[in-house]
């Protein structure tokens, strides 16, 4: 099969600016570029021009139209990467309706919490559709029994066998919805953002001009990320389109089982833009490190993005130092900064500049709530290292903001609130959750940090903001504690503090990947004395079965506050009487 | 000639049929699972996968990805959403090869 042209022939490169999601793929769809599917062994699946996108959208929006679907309902697809989810997306975009991605399920025995997690997004979303992988048709048709509003639901095959009418399509328009989004942390009671047209216009604007990536001709974007996540379905579909770029997709499977075919895959198809979370860079390094091809080249990724998550410098450290020799140029790391509130993106660094870190002062930072640069910021016991994320994107507002809302100069830790035009309207079918975090324009992210010349510095969510004895302490610092030491795996440590009635009380919660009486007191005992020596904390340790695992959020990330819910009631072991 | 049918008969047969014995699939699937064993108790036919052992979601994950390149096969996801325990995963296994 060929490999899909990075270039249009003919088609001039128009850089955003379209009115919505049907226009972007009516201009798109007059080039050669387009979309190509590889699998886990690298082989192309198959490929999709932009154009061919188009055509089967259509086809299906007639069909769907005829089946009598009225503007505006909602058409849940499972968010799988493959040529069904852009026939049905894009099919609901031109027949007027508002998609709904939702993952899928992962590992043995995930179908129980699979099903539950369908019914949560069939109720937040009122979807009265349903279609996905032939794969997943019996877990849609169990958990849309309870919802008889859903009228159709099963395979591909299902929207494709409906006859296809002649009607007029009816493209949703400038100050129509885009899509409804699930958003982060929405695992267990689900907010569906509501995505605009007109935002999602101004924020592709904002992603790919030249305060964002400047995308320009000749870039192609390689991705793994789900497409159910916004980085994933924005970032890595939608922005692509809004600039008639070409993509190559992995599945997120895929590239968790062979994280070295998203390196390969930039190499061979000279993939220039590619974004991931710290964990993706991270798997990278420590499961493909062994399996590096000789002749990788990876000279031509000049934007490897990063965001979705806390940046971390010492991963991307590392990541840089391995593929250094194999042409990866550090300097095109890109953090960023951003949250489904926004459709993606509201922060991006600048151009070649790499991962900028500001190192300040502990103990400031956790008594007067100030970001003092570090006297010694090799000392990391004295210093913190947070990662700069950039500036603005233009046309919009950031201000860091204290408990009473009073602006903060540079250097005060605060609240981060956004305003400007991709903010969304609110979640959808939910006025109280919308005005929790919606007043006058502006959006309270709900995350901590600080500015610093023009530029953000995120430093946490603020509702996982630990105070103890009236010092902030970063849940991650604890974390990162433990992990640094070895004491645990990354991503096997979740740090929360619980009310004693007298203060508030450190636990971490770590897996336990031992047996045995005598190794679980010596793991709580290890685990207490890295936080103890890298925070001066002191913390109540409970060791988590492996086979229970941490809770995450829909998109992946650690919750800590189910973590704590569970912890609460009981879920996890005592800990050792004797740590 | 083998007039009675007992289980070593229809676990040859499948054998022949699938050309993959049980006994090979079962010997893989313990050689993945072993370092997760925990205690005296002896990994089974009924051994729960994600309950029994101390084995992660990412391990777990590493294991059918290998088991399947072992194979040769590909398990679908909703498939592999509803295994629990060895005998359900040798069973699953046997049944794709058979299929291959």
């Amino acid at each position: 099969m060929k490999v899909l042209p990075t270039r249009n022939s003919t088609l001039a490169l128009q850089r955003a600016g379209f009115a919505c999601v049907p226009a972007m793929l009516d201009y798109a769809a007059k080039g050669e570029t387009g979309v190509t599917f590889y699998n886990a062994k690298g082989e192309q699946l198959s490929a999709l021009a932009w154009r061919e996108i188009r055509e089967r959208a259509q086809v299906v929006a007639r069909k769907m139209i005829g089946a009598g679907f009225a503007p505006g309902e909602r058409l849940l697809i499972t968010a799988d990467t493959w040529p069904g989810f852009f026939d049905a997306f894009f099919g609901a975009q031109y027949a007027g309706l508002l998609p709904v991605p939702v993952s899928i399920p992962v590992g043995i025995g995930g179908k129980d919490a699979y099903l539950d997690q369908l019914r949560r997004q069939f109720a937040a979303s009122g979807a009265v559709a349903a279609v996905g992988l032939d794969d997943l048709a019996g877990y849609l048709a169990d958990a849309a029994q309870e919802f008889p509003a859903v009228r159709l639901h099963g395979g591909m095959d299902v929207l494709y066998s409906l006859p296809e009418k002649p009607v007029d399509l009816r493209p949703l328009g400038a100050d129509d919805l885009c899509y409804i989004q699930f958003s982060s942390g929405s695992t267990r009671n689900p907010h569906g953002v509501q995505i605009t047209q007109r935002a999602l216009m101004a924020n592709l604007a904002g992603m790919v001009g030249p305060s964002g990536l400047g995308v320009v001709e000749g870039d192609r974007a390689v991705s793994w990320l789900p497409l159910y996540h916004d980085m994933g379905l924005i970032g890595f579909l939608m922005a692509p389109l809004s600039t008639q770029i070409s993509i190559d997709y992995l599945t997120p499977r895929d590239f968790a089982r062979r994280p070295m075919q998203w390196l390969n895959l930039i190499a061979r198809n000279r993939g220039t833009i590619s974004y991931s979370p710290s964990f993706g860079y991270d798997l990278a390094v420590r499961r493909g490190a062994a399996q590096v091809p000789a002749d990788l080249d990876l000279a031509c990724w000049r934007h490897a993005g990063i965001g979705g998550d806390m940046v971390r410098a010492d991963v991307l450290e590392r990541f840089a130092a391995t593929f250094e020799p194999f042409g990866f140029n550090r300097k095109a790391f890109i953090p960023s900064y951003g949250m489904a509130e926004v459709c993606l993106a509201i922060t991006f660094c600048p151009h070649d500049t790499g991962v900028r870190t500001d190192a300040v002062d502990r103990t400031a930072l956790a008594e007067a709530q100030r970001a003092v640069p570090a006297a010694d910021p090799g000392d990391d016991h004295k210093s913190r290292r947070f990662v700069i994320c950039g500036r603005v994107l233009p046309g919009h507002r950031l201000e860091v903001r204290d408990s009473e809302g009073r602006v903060l100069p540079d250097r005060a830790v605060g609240r981060i609130f956004v305003s400007g035009p991709s903010i969304m309207p609110g979640y959808f079918g939910e006025p109280e959750a919308s005005r929790e975090v919606l007043s006058d324009g502006w959006l309270d992210t709900g995350d901590l940090g600080y500015m610093l010349d023009g530029e953000i510095v995120v430093t946490g969510r603020a509702k996982d903001l630990i105070i103890v004895n009236g010092r902030n302490v970063w849940p991650q610092d604890i974390e990162w504690a433990v992990e640094a030491k070895r004491v645990v795996k990354n991503g096997d440590a979740a740090a929360f503090s619980i009310d004693t009635g007298e203060g508030e009380r450190v636990v971490v919660a770590v897996l336990a990947r031992v047996s045995g009486d005598e190794a679980r007191v010596t793991l709580a005992r290890d685990v207490a004395g890295a936080v103890r020596e890298a925070i001066a904390v002191d913390c109540d340790v409970a060791l988590v079965p492996p086979t229970l695992g941490l809770p995450t959020t829909s998109s992946g990330k650690l919750s800590r506050a189910r973590t704590k819910a569970n912890y609460l009631a009981g879920l996890y072991a005592p800990k050792p009487a004797a740590a | 000639m083998i007039v009675e049918t007992d289980g070593m008969t229809e676990t040859l047969e499948r054998t022949r049929v699938s050309g993959q014995s049980r006994a090979e699939v079962i010997r893989e699937i313990c050689r993945h699972l072993a370092p997760f064993q925990t205690g005296e108790r002896p990994i089974t036919g009924d051994t729960v996968i994600a309950k029994d052992l101390t084995i992660d979601s990412l391990a777990i994950m590493d294991m059918v990805m290998e088991l399947e390149d072992h194979f040769d096969i590909s398990i679908p996801m909703n498939v592999v959403a509803e295994i629990h325990t060895v005998d359900q995963l040798a069973d699953t296994i046997q049944k794709l090869c058979a299929r291959r």
